[in-house]
């Protein structure tokens, strides 16, 4: 593809993020890639494998302990995107560090594993015991803290909506995370997202990805109610990326902190535009889930032609 | 739950061209597309399709592979939404995405055990292989549709059993059992006395449930391909799970992929009294 004159950069070329080496810029989106051990297997004419060139996969959101989810049906595709409700389903932090990580380390995936938690005091013991077990590994590059789900039920999971308690959660996992990136996905569903970057970062993290899911809904109109069983779900994909950009460039202009892009990329052009408006790196998420090998060839179009 | 052990092809993620898409029956539609390179599965796979393009879906559709000849592959589907009723406007020519084969296929054929294929509707292509490839003398197949518009007769030789819900609209030389398919294979002859068999199923709930039904009374083995909506179709999501027993899990149950350990479960793993019915008629 023809690339525009002011885009320079290999986005698979090494950068810094905090206090992090990345080994690039296109990452997979937290939900759209499991845990990064998918996919591995699967074969394509143009590239040899879904994971080739990617800076990091962000890894299915784990929470202290393991949980199955919410009941089906747990998506609503659209013309425009997707709303999911799947509620947050994971095998939990005790066996994803005893058997994930240490599998993502043995192939060598790029990581930055996304942690959630019912209170902000559990962000502190769970990346204590990330950094006791994985400092030596070389392919965990940071946490992204997931404080902005929709999808699980209980009270006092809204961390996401005030800078108060985004504050709380970041300086309850930094003091534990000293050589990997902290980042915090907030979310697009409160009115002034660049506040809740800048407490973030005023609080210590490295850098913000932004944005999670937009609160939507979907109708069954042969039942006349909602498809999915708690009504609301997240909603992603080609939709939300003009709502994302608009986020995005909020954050870069009023918030000064580094931003990771998410939302809608599909393609080169897609991610391109985050990076135009200032974004250091991008994650590619709901794409993925037609195409796992999306996020490679969003990363192979946008490097320099040699 | 226990795995099931079948050997599997590698799965592909590349493009297709429609060679044709064509109605078999009032209800079912034969898609053929020629895949960019010659592809594998193993009875009961499915894969994802898409259309090709700035408008494809936002999520690929799994179909059941019904047959592949070289690089070319055979799907059945029916028109149940937004994403099927795309597919069927696909002439010939139109490109489309694959990626395929995915999910755990149905168990490869045991020597002691003769076969009972049940498919209903668009259930057919997992059972329908399986009979192609492996079909022995002593395996009996089973095929149940709406009506007699609703079978496709082109796919079904002279040894399927073939029932109807409602009789109307048989063709002449062709004759069927009115009622359900699982009702015709309890009454069948050929699968009366003592000889323990094993039974493979596709098709709708109440069609899985009852073919379970009969497995049990008979004391036969019992592998049923079930189908949800999915979103990725390869694992990533977790958008597409079914409730399995899992005696040593806290709860006695836990969440299963119906993309990576199914479609195809053995009956007695699923953990029946949570398995809903997905609203698959409304929107896919």
């Amino acid at each position: 593809m023809n690339l525009p004159a002011w885009w320079t950069t290999d986005p698979c070329a090494a950068f810094q993020l905090g206090p992090r080496t990345f080994p690039g810029r296109i990452w997979t989106a937290s939900g759209c890639f499991a845990y990064g051990l998918t996919a591995h297997d699967i074969a394509s004419p143009d590239l040899p494998t879904p994971y080739v060139g990617l800076g990091a996969v962000v890894t299915k959101t784990v929470t202290p302990e393991p949980r199955s989810g919410n009941p089906m049906p747990r998506l609503a595709e659209l013309p425009t995107g997707a709303i999911n409700s799947i509620g947050l389903e994971n095998v939990g932090f005790d066996a994803f560090l005893a058997e994930t990580l240490p599998a993502l380390e043995a192939r060598g995936v790029p990581n930055v594993v996304s942690l959630a938690a019912t209170t902000p005091e559990h962000f502190g013991p769970m990346v204590e015991k990330l950094t006791a077990r994985a400092s030596g590994f070389a392919h965990w590059h940071g946490v992204e803290l997931n404080l902005s789900c929709p999808n699980v039920a209980e009270g006092g999971h809204d961390f996401g909506s005030t800078p108060e308690a985004v504050a709380r959660c970041v300086a309850a996992a930094r003091p534990h995370l000293t050589d990997r990136a902290l980042l915090v996905k907030l979310t697009p569903n409160t009115g002034r997202i660049s506040d809740l970057a800048r407490a973030a970062a005023d609080a210590g993290c490295d850098a913000v990805s932004a944005i999670n899911t937009v609160v939507g809904l979907e109708v069954d109109l042969t039942t006349g109610r909602p498809v999915l069983p708690r009504r609301y779900g997240g909603y992603s994909g080609p939709g939300i990326l003009p709502i994302a950009l608009a986020k995005v460039d909020e954050i870069v202009q009023k918030a000064g902190v580094p931003v990771v892009g998410v939302g809608g990329i599909g393609s080169a052009e897609d991610a391109l535009r985050f990076f135009a408006l200032g974004a250091v790196a991008v994650q590619v998420g709901t794409s993925q889930m037609k195409d796992p090998f999306n996020a490679a060839r969003v990363a192979r179009d946008l490097r320099p032609e040699v | 739950m226990t795995r099931l052990n079948v050997p599997t092809p590698p799965t592909l993620s590349c493009g297709g061209r429609v060679l044709s898409n064509t109605a078999v029956s009032t209800g079912l539609i034969r898609l053929d597309l020629e895949l960019e390179m010659p592809a594998y599965f193993a009875p009961g796979q499915f894969a994802m399709l898409n259309t090709a393009g700035p408008a494809d879906l936002v999520f690929s559709r799994p179909f059941s592979i019904l047959a592949v000849d070289g690089a070319v592959m055979s799907f059945l589907y029916r028109v149940v939404g937004r994403g099927t009723r795309a597919f069927a406007d696909l002439v010939p020519g139109s490109g489309m995405r694959f990626l395929g084969p995915l999910g755990t296929p149905f168990p490869v054929p045991q020597t002691d055990r003769p076969a009972v294929l049940i498919g209903g509707g668009v259930g057919l292509p997992p059972v329908a292989n399986w009979y192609a490839v492996h079909g022995r003398p002593g395996d009996v197949a089973c095929f149940g549709g709406r009506d007699g518009g609703d079978v496709p007769w082109g796919l079904l030789d002279d040894r399927w059993l073939i029932s109807v819900d409602d009789p109307r609209d048989l063709p002449d030389d062709r004759t069927a059992f009115h009622g359900r398919v699982t009702e015709m294979a309890a009454a069948a002859d050929s699968l009366a006395g003592d000889t323990p068999r094993t039974v493979m199923a596709c098709g709708p709930v109440p069609l899985l449930k009852a073919a379970w039904t009969l497995a049990r009374q008979r004391g036969w083995d019992c592998f049923l391909s079930l189908e949800e909506h999915m979103g990725c179709g390869y694992g990533a999501c977790k958008g597409c799970v079914v409730p399995v027993l899992a005696p040593a899990d806290r709860e006695g149950w836990r969440n299963a992929t119906c993309c990576q350990e199914g479609p195809v479960f053995r009956a007695e793993d699923i953990a029946w009294e949570r398995y809903g019915v997905s609203p698959l008629e409304t929107t896919t």
